[in-house]
């Protein structure tokens, strides 16, 4: 038990490392999966994990190794659209927020809190639904429902940084607002914003993953990780394995993810260097 | 409460109970708005494969569906009021009769999460703060980037297969064991009833179907909160109150739990707040896992249904629950905590 006092490196860099290989494995998961994910071979249903199949074989024949990796990028890129989509949408709203003041950023703000006073895993499920569910319906839903915390935290990082002595040089200068806001005022708030992002990689797989077991996101043959746990859980008691990959793969994923982020707000943010946590 | 604090105070609630107006309003313009985007026509739903042209456009004034959007939305809010949130396409009830009658299994249920949350997740987290940087602090440390980072759904699964299931320690699904079926209270409440009733067995049975669910519910608040409680404590484990307070050679026992507990506790008791809401609507992927029937199960049901109406209804009033606990909440804070009254701005 000695290795849990120094807990924090080795399994921090176990951390970064798995992130990586997950991110390796969505871009080339397909590549050196060992067979294709979609093949039905009812002649080797539900057979317990081997050298063969890794993983076993789900209900009709699929191998789940595979599955999972396809799942990885499925997964993983899913997550990233939501991501990237909802901290444009937000740091647009925040810095015209931040920037024009007044009644302009009284009326985003409120609007930002209102729908920050929302249930998202609710909203994000009554959305997908309307949308006539799949992957694409929960990635919209979420996108809809994730933003306005980006917009807050953008609006309070540029509040913060507008006033600062480069961006008074930079105005000085005669650099014209559109460049200034882009080179100068958003690369100085991204460090904050990535740790952010990083956190919510986690918590967006999470969710992603819980709408398609309920139903509404990735459709069951799909080679998704929430629905391929659906698809698995009636057949527990014959085939453990069709279930437990799945789910394991998105916790390792999620604590990653969350480890580095972690990381990244230690090593990036001064005010937390002191290590506290 | 001085003048000044008292009118900075009665403005904060102003503004948060008028923002929680506000919110509501959007709501139920945003469940009209999910009603609407249902494919196909509503009215060739409602009247049936095997209706003429003239029914359904009869039905199709009888539902307003000839009206402008803004009067449509206009019967949708009057039909709320009155709680009239549709009907079922698959139980053929008033869709708010049958979240009514549901609500009861969710709220015993965010009842038990609770309970275990407070009584796991404040322990642990002292005893890591008061532990720092020692084993036991990383081993909880660890225990909470599992539990915030494990898909609840999947440990529900395993808990029931293998705890339940093989283990038979706890019973697999249900709320109710079949010999006591029969079982019926006045507030649909089975922990109360049972205990108004004196039936210690029925309730001894029902506490047992309930604690996997709540376990499984309960995984990641508890993480969130033992992660809290451990920096808020170590927070206060320097103050100088505390300092003062070991200066004058009280026990350290006594140091941790009068001083340094009793202000840490303030921001702990306000999350354990806003959870309440947060539960209610994670219910949706933990109750169907073990049939348990509450709000949380009727959504996944309406789904599988396809059913938007009853998603619709489901979404409005965890929505509803979520705004008003969390404003309560939130007022509740502010005679909680007079550091935070204090800094209340009025605008």
């Amino acid at each position: 038990m000695k290795f849990l006092r120094y807990m924090g490196s080795p399994l921090e860099i176990a951390a970064v490392g798995f992130a990586a290989l997950m991110v390796l494995l969505a871009i080339i998961g397909p590549l050196i999966a060992p067979h294709d994910p979609y093949e039905v071979d009812f002649f080797n249903r539900f057979l317990p994990p081997s050298t063969e199949y890794f993983f076993g074989t789900d209900a009709t024949g699929r191998d789940v190794f595979s599955r999972v990796l396809y799942g990885a990028r499925l997964t993983l890129a899913s997550a990233l659209v939501v991501i990237v989509i909802v901290a444009l949408i937000g740091i647009i709203i925040g810095v015209v927020s931040a920037l024009s003041g007044g009644l302009v950023d009284d009326v985003l703000m409120r609007f930002t809190d209102i729908w920050l006073a929302f249930p998202p895993l609710v909203l994000a499920m009554g959305f997908a639904a309307a949308f006539g569910a799949g992957i694409n319906a929960a990635i919209l839903a979420l996108i809809i429902t994730w933003w306005p915390g980006y917009a807050r935290l953008t609006r309070a990082l540029i509040v913060e940084t507008k006033d600062k002595d480069f961006i008074v040089a930079a105005k000085a200068m005669g650099i014209g607002k559109i460049r200034t806001i882009i080179f100068h005022l958003i690369p100085n708030s991204l460090d904050v914003l990535f740790v952010q992002l990083t956190l919510d990689v986690a918590a967006v797989i999470l969710v992603i993953s819980g709408l398609s077991f309920i139903g509404v996101g990735a459709q069951i043959p799909l080679a998704e990780w929430g629905a391929m746990i659906a698809d698995g859980r009636s057949a527990m008691s014959r085939a453990w394995w069709v279930v437990f990959f799945p789910g394991l793969a998105i916790l390792l994923t999620a604590v990653s993810f969350n480890l580095v982020g972690d990381i990244l707000r230690r090593e990036l943010d001064p005010a937390l260097r002191r290590r506290e946590f | 409460m001085n003048k000044e604090t008292a009118k900075n105070v009665a403005v904060y609630i102003g503004q948060r109970v008028s923002l929680t107006a506000i919110a509501l309003v959007v709501l139920s313009f945003m469940t009209f708005t999910l009603g609407q985007l249902v494919p196909g026509d509503a009215a060739v739903v409602a009247a049936g494969p095997n209706a003429g042209n003239e029914r359904i456009a009869e039905l199709r004034v009888e539902m307003g569906l000839d009206l402008p959007i803004h009067k449509q939305y206009g019967i949708y809010l009057s039909k709320l009021s009155r709680g009239d949130l549709g009907k079922s396409w698959f139980t053929h009830q008033p869709i708010w009769e049958d979240i009514k009658d549901r609500l009861p299994a969710s709220a015993e249920l965010v009842f038990l999460a609770m309970l275990l949350n407070v009584l796991i997740s404040i322990p642990l987290g002292v005893l890591a703060a008061t532990r720092f940087d020692s084993k036991i602090d990383g081993a909880i440390r660890l225990m909470v980037m599992a539990g915030a980072g494990i898909p609840i759904f999947w440990l529900g699964l395993i808990l029931q297969h293998y705890v339940a299931g093989e283990a038979g320690w706890f019973p697999i699904a249900g709320r109710i064991s079949f010999e006591y079926r029969d079982f019926s209270g006045s507030t649909g409440f089975l922990l109360i009833d049972t205990a108004l009733q004196g039936e210690w067995q029925i309730f001894w049975d029902v506490l047992n179907h309930l604690f996997l669910p709540a376990i499984t519910l309960a995984t990641l608040f508890i993480a969130v909160v033992t992660r809290t409680t451990r920096s808020t404590v170590l927070r206060t484990l320097q103050e100088d109150y505390v300092t003062l307070a070991r200066s004058k050679g009280i026990s350290e026992y006594q140091v941790v739990v009068r001083h340094a507990l009793r202000n840490a506790l303030i921001p702990t008791i306000t999350i354990f707040g806003m959870q309440i809401g947060w539960m209610l609507s994670t219910t949706i992927l933990v109750e169907e896992i073990f049939s348990r029937p509450g709000i949380g199960k009727y959504a996944v049901k309406a789904i599988t249904q396809s059913d938007i109406h009853g998603v619709v209804g489901v979404v409005l009033v965890m929505g509803v629950i979520f705004l008003i606990t969390n404003l309560i909440v939130d007022i509740v804070h502010l005679f909680l905590n007079p550091r935070h009254r204090e800094s209340v701005q009025g605008q």
